[in-house]
């Protein structure tokens, strides 16, 4: 059951390609819930290459850290292509802590650090 | 929190992320890093006078840094001797659970990327934030004086325009 569609509220500003369609998110997390588990699934703004050399992260307030992943990467295994997940047992309506992930815009030749907390 | 900031983002959008940036002359910052690999003692900014220095500021998870690499191992090779040192400055972007801050996976990454030249680890960012770095990977090119006199971010390959940007401006400040 897909309980909620989480966070995001990054976005490319400052981006030509963005004028006049207000912010867009980089990412969001979308979370689901089955069978006892809870599913987070990140996922990235269309032009928006999520860095799979290192691995996407949800500090839990506990101190937990949740890695996402995926086994869909392109060849180099430099970029994740379909959105990397994670899970933590038990219901949750809601991720909360802090949200860390390498993204690079497809036209852009730099990574950046997206730090958002959820 | 957006680590890349909307007017360098708007400042680099006006010479294309990834092209060389002139800067103005103005005295290059002194960076402490004590963990040094590929040097047998920490370089500091003074011994380097008389040297044409570029830094790269990279971390080895980042796609854009090591696709840079060979260009940066080739400008070492042409212009060590001439009088060139090239300074990695790793940076990671992760806490320490990712392994970036450890020092034996830069130094594998250093040799799968055949790097021969120095890199000081960066792993309090404090070298980072004293020259305002915001993208990996990021350059900054020094004079023999101890100027910064361009700096730049983005990758670039063997001969492409930026290499040879580059490249031209490492030439012009070897022959002051």
């Amino acid at each position: 059951m897909r309980w909620s569609v989480l966070a995001a509220a990054v976005a490319l500003a400052g981006s030509a390609c963005r004028q006049g369609t207000g912010p867009a998110p980089l990412l969001h997390v979308v979370s689901e819930h089955s069978a006892g588990i809870t599913t987070l699934t990140l996922v990235a703004a269309p032009g928006i290459r999520i860095n799979a050399r290192v691995k996407p992260a949800l500090e839990l307030p506990d101190g937990t850290v949740l890695r996402f992943d995926s086994p869909h990467q392109t060849p180099d295994s430099s970029y994740f292509t379909r959105p990397p997940t994670s899970s933590m047992a038990g219901a949750h309506r809601r991720a909360e802590g802090t949200l860390r992930a390498s993204v690079c815009a497809a036209d852009e030749l730099v990574c950046r650090s997206v730090v958002l907390q959820l | 929190m957006f680590r890349a900031s909307l007017p360098l983002l708007a400042a680099l959008g006006a010479v294309g992320v990834g092209s060389v940036a002139p800067a103005p002359a103005r005295p290059a910052p002194v960076w402490h890093n004590p963990s040094w690999l590929n040097a047998d003692h920490a370089l500091t900014l003074g011994e380097l006078r008389g040297r044409v220095v570029l830094l790269n500021f990279w971390v080895f998870t980042c796609y854009n840094c090591t696709n840079t690499v060979p260009s940066l191992v080739d400008f070492d090779r042409r212009y060590r001797d001439r009088g060139l040192t090239l300074i990695g400055i790793h940076t990671p972007e992760f806490p320490p659970y990712a392994g970036e801050h450890d020092r034996g996976n830069l130094q594998r990454a250093l040799e799968q990327y055949h790097i021969r030249y120095p890199n000081a680890q960066d792993n309090d960012r404090r070298t980072w934030d004293l020259y305002g770095i915001r993208f990996w990977p990021s350059f900054v090119l020094i004079d023999k004086r101890g100027n910064i006199r361009y700096e730049g971010a983005g990758e670039f390959h063997l001969n492409d325009r930026n290499y040879q940007l580059w490249q031209h401006r490492i030439e012009e400040l070897l022959a002051e």
